[in-house]
């Protein structure tokens, strides 16, 4: 492993610890919704379950990400081709990038050297510079490049391309498109296994997600979650579990990753959408596109806390605190605090 | 209030989607999703404006009308008309037909990184000032349909397509719908480089954008009702556009060239083609090619105003000089 590989794992592991040594009592008890079929992010008070602020913000905001180093929150409208920097605790604005053509789905490598986006509508992808956000290349990526996830090492992004009904793997060595393989109606949602070596993607044509091997680039399972499986979380302080949505079924499954089943499902209604955890990792708060609200569930009783209306279609949601999916470089599990907070 | 009534739709529609997009799943149609909220929107604001067409303009017509007729029969087409575009069919068959070409477009636009600001960029006061942003949009859209209008009685080939709608004697609520299928089209394709140029609203107020739809078939209903002559300076109405549509007379020739403004008169009044006399006058035009419409039904309009256009198109190659005017 070369010394710069070596630099940017242990810069990532400190960063991780940093991010954990946070005094999670101190964290606003708020969740910030990206309202997609609108201008505008609203904030979302866990507590007393209510929209506290609306914050306008550019044009179709879908989704959003933190920086390596978690200082800034990343809010990309791809309408208005920006990307918006926000305090992640106060969601206030910082800095906003121009000319960030359809920043769709966006991400940050782990070793936080480049920042990629899958321009939805402009069917291409795009890889950035991290540090300054410099456009390093363009590449056309037919059609629709829906989500997009990395490699743990740095060297490849996997994306699902919807329109074409495949996963293609981006080279970030050779910063070209390697390869692309069939999966199944509609690729929406995209994971990478622990052992890096099979992703799980979600088929929001379909009523399942599938399990494509690495090596033979085939798909070697299918599971059936529910109509319109779509995103894929990590759970909370579990790398052996992830949560997909079902956006048509009005469900959520969560898949043991050894087990390659479904072990549990929680109805949600209206078109569940985007995830994130609270600080204890307890309960999940989820976007509901159809119906303009945020559902919060207990995970432990699968039971819906309560809803909170927000803006129209709400998308990306992002809740400050060590088990939020928007982090670019991962905390090891073993890390993970799961009691120490109380907070939704 | 406008609050409720933005959260009451939005309820409405989150509701119906659950029961859209499974159907959408279900027939593979998954590109679509999402544009199905926007067509569901489009189809549910156009159930809403035939509810009001038929439980408050057409007894109004009943009551106090403009202009007495013996029966109704030119009315029926434009019947046709308003259910084909308000139940959405001619709505998605455009949408199926632009899709492609308004993906080019964007894909070309922005890839060579021809964004122009939009106006909340441009006067970023307006960013925390939805409604008031809207209102913006819903102004400049509204000029932008001025500017296509004045296009259309201008141009000949245009107004060759255009006189479809004018051409009924028998002006009612259900006229205004009455448009050939490719002057919508070509609405469609001017609305989308629009939409480049300036962008659109980034907000829905649902409940405006039903009000500005309705002053709209309001505007056409044959009644002597009016808003007043001090708020018909502020929003069309009846009186005001049936002056638009009035019968070209030979004191008169140019009297369907003024009142052109679809909500906001005052584009009317900034371009001075205002014309408010009050004055009662029948409808249609001063041309029997055109007035022909008047016995045919969807279909053989539609063909006759294809004719015309052809024709229109012609006569520009033939001869310069013998271009006629719309007003001719």
């Amino acid at each position: 492993m070369s010394c710069a590989r070596w630099a940017s794992l242990v810069a990532g592991a400190l960063t991780s610890a940093a991010l954990f040594a946070m005094p999670v009592q101190a964290l606003p008890e708020t969740a910030i919704v990206l309202n997609s079929d609108e201008a505008s992010m609203s904030v979302v008070d866990r507590q007393s379950m209510t929209e506290i602020e609306r914050i306008p913000v550019g044009r179709e905001p879908h989704h959003l990400i933190l920086t390596p180093d978690g200082k800034d929150l990343v809010v990309a409208s791809t309408v208005t081709n920006e990307l918006l920097f926000l305090d992640p605790v106060t969601a206030r604005e910082r800095k906003r990038v121009r000319n960030i053509v359809d920043p769709y789905q966006l991400g940050y490598s782990p070793d936080g050297k480049w920042f990629v986006t899958a321009a939805y509508r402009l069917n291409h992808v795009d890889i950035y510079e991290a540090k300054d956000l410099r456009l390093v290349k363009r590449l056309p990526l037919h059609s629709l490049p829906s989500h997009l996830t990395f490699s743990a090492d740095s060297n490849f992004v996997y994306f699902t391309v919807q329109g074409s009904n495949q996963v293609a793997a981006l080279d970030l060595v050779k910063q070209e498109i390697v390869w692309t393989i069939d999966v199944g109606e509609a690729p929406a949602g995209i994971h990478v296994f622990p052992d890096q070596k099979r992703l799980l993607v979600g088929l929001t044509g379909e009523d399942a997600a599938v399990v494509v091997d690495l090596a033979t680039r085939g798909v070697s399972k299918r599971i059936v979650t529910g109509k319109g499986a779509h995103n894929i979380f990590k759970m909370p302080a579990d790398d052996k579990r992830v949560l997909i949505t079902n956006r048509v079924e009005g469900s959520m499954s969560i898949i043991d990753l050894e087990k390659l089943e479904v072990v549990d499902t929680i109805k949600v209604a209206g078109g569940p959408d985007d995830v994130d955890f609270s600080p204890d990792g307890k309960i999940a708060w989820v976007t509901q596109r159809w119906r303009r609200r945020v559902a919060a569930v207990e995970l432990s009783t699968r039971r819906i806390l309560g809803t909170v209306l927000v803006g129209r279609s709400p998308h990306g949601i992002y809740i400050n605190g060590p088990h939020t999916v928007s982090r670019s470089v991962l905390p090891p599990p073993e890390r993970s605090d799961a009691t120490a907070a109380t907070k939704r | 209030m406008l609050e409720s009534l933005t959260n009451l739709w939005a309820d409405l529609q989150g509701r119906l989607l659950e029961i859209v997009q499974p159907l959408i799943h279900r027939f593979g149609l998954t590109e679509f999703y999402d544009d199905v909220p926007a067509g569901l929107e489009t189809l549910t604001l156009g159930i809403l404006q035939i509810a009001v067409i038929l439980l408050i303009f057409r007894p109004l017509e009943s009551l106090a009308p403009a202009q007495r007729w013996e029966n109704r029969k030119l009315v029926r087409v434009d019947v046709v008309y308003t259910l084909l575009n308000k139940l959405g069919i001619i709505p998605l068959a455009i949408f199926l037909i632009l899709l492609p070409l308004n993906d080019e477009l964007m894909e070309f636009t922005r890839t060579v990184g021809f964004v122009l600001p939009t106006v909340e960029q441009i006067i970023p006061w307006l960013r925390d000032k939805p409604l008031l942003l809207f209102l913006v949009y819903f102004l400049l859209y509204d000029l932008a349909g001025y500017i296509w209008h004045r296009a259309q009685h201008g141009l000949p080939w245009l107004w060759a397509l255009h006189s479809l709608h004018h051409s009924q004697r028998q002006v009612s609520t259900w006229t205004d719908d009455r448009n050939h299928v490719l002057d919508d089209l070509l609405f469609d394709i001017y609305l989308a480089i629009v939409a480049i140029l300036i962008g659109v609203q980034p907000g829905q107020f649902v409940a405006i954008l039903l009000l500005g739809r309705l002053i709209e078939a309001f505007s056409h209903v044959n009644t002597r009702f009016g808003f007043g002559r001090v708020l018909d300076k502020v929003l069309v109405d009846p009186m005001f556009h049936r002056t638009h549509h009035a019968l070209a007379n030979p004191a008169e020739p140019h009297i369907h060239d003024t009142n052109f403004s679809a909500v906001f008169p005052i584009w009317d009044i900034i371009f001075r083609t205002a014309h408010y006399d009050y004055k009662q006058r029948d409808s249609g035009v001063d041309d029997p090619v055109a007035d022909a419409d008047n016995g045919k039904g969807f279909i053989g309009q539609q063909i006759a105003g294809l004719v015309r256009l052809g024709r229109a198109i012609a006569r520009s190659f033939s001869s310069r000089s013998a271009r006629p005017t719309p007003a001719e």
